[in-house]
């Protein structure tokens, strides 16, 4: 939201995380949440493919962990940094529960919800689609380096991962969609 | 065009264009937090294990069976006489109730 004119700066997420640490204050936390949630959920949702309700549950179990987690922070990386690899690691664990399930290729077609919300529907499921068929580590490395807007060496501390294998995951990730988005243009 | 530039746009365009709005999420975060501690203060969870630390040394020191008790440590203290029972029991006991503050003062929960 805008800042009206002549209103105080809005305080920094440096100030609202002492806040939440030294007073427990729940409104600064909310206000942390509400700056980085959208940024959070939609990282999650390219993580999952487009499935908007996990990608909401595992962004509200994100900030929960990182309320509980705060004292450790340290401040040796952006919040927002710190606050992605709690989202990548319970990402990871929800995939890892889920690969040990027979009933979880099926795909789901949320596409199409995302899809309704945006005016060039046929790009957006194109690249949806095109997402979709990336590795789990493609998919998380694009994720970062875009969704997030994390430089390649914070993708490689909030994934955990070598800063080369960042790199290999982007290029190799954007390979297989510059391919798979041609492919479908060619499509009639 | 370079075909890595237009595909960075597209990603770039994708991401600031679907980044969903709050509807409600901030609530619902704020909802699933731990409850508050009510009344509770920093300080009350180390002044209780500190007081209990010092009503138990109070009593080690009375019922300790050194001659003279806490007077006679603090007399042999004063004139330097470390090595005494007294002096011994006396640091003991001070000793286990500094390392018991300076773990408390470590524990950030």
């Amino acid at each position: 939201m805008p800042e009206a004119p002549g209103a105080p700066p809005a305080p920094s997420d440096a100030e609202l995380i002492l806040a939440v640490v030294e007073r427990d204050d729940r409104r600064a936390y909310a206000a942390l949440v509400e700056r980085h949630q959208g940024q959070v959920r939609s990282v999650l949702r390219r993580l999952t493919k487009g499935d908007a309700a996990l990608a909401d549950d595992l962004a509200q179990e994100t900030f929960v962990l990182a309320w509980k987690s705060l004292r450790r922070f340290r401040f040796e990386s952006r919040f927002s940094t710190w606050l992605y690899r709690i989202a990548f690691n319970a990402w990871q664990s929800e995939a890892r529960r889920k690969r040990e399930l027979p009933l979880d290729e099926a795909p789901g077609d949320d596409s199409a919800v995302l899809a309704c919300e945006m005016p060039d529907i046929v790009a957006r499921v194109d690249l949806e689609r095109a997402l979709g068929t990336l590795s789990d580590a493609e998919r998380a490395a694009i994720a970062a380096c875009y969704y997030a807007d994390l430089s390649h060496e914070e993708a490689a501390a909030a994934l955990g991962i070598p800063l080369g294998t960042v790199k290999t995951h982007v290029l190799r990730a954007k390979a297989k969609l510059r391919a798979r988005l041609a492919a479908r243009k060619e499509d009639p | 065009m370079n075909h890595d530039d237009k595909l960075d746009r597209i990603l770039r365009h994708d991401a600031a264009t679907t980044r969903p709005g709050d509807e409600a999420f901030t609530r619902r975060v704020m909802g699933g937090l731990p409850p508050e501690r009510r009344g509770a203060r920093a300080w009350t969870t180390p002044a209780l294990v500190m007081g209990s630390a010092a009503l138990g040394s109070a009593l080690a020191m009375a019922l300790a069976p050194v001659p003279g008790g806490i007077v006679q440590a603090a007399l042999d203290i004063a004139h330097l006489h470390m090595l005494t029972p007294a002096a011994l029991t006396a640091i003991g006991i001070a000793a286990a109730l500094l390392a018991s503050a300076v773990v408390l003062a470590a524990d950030p929960d």
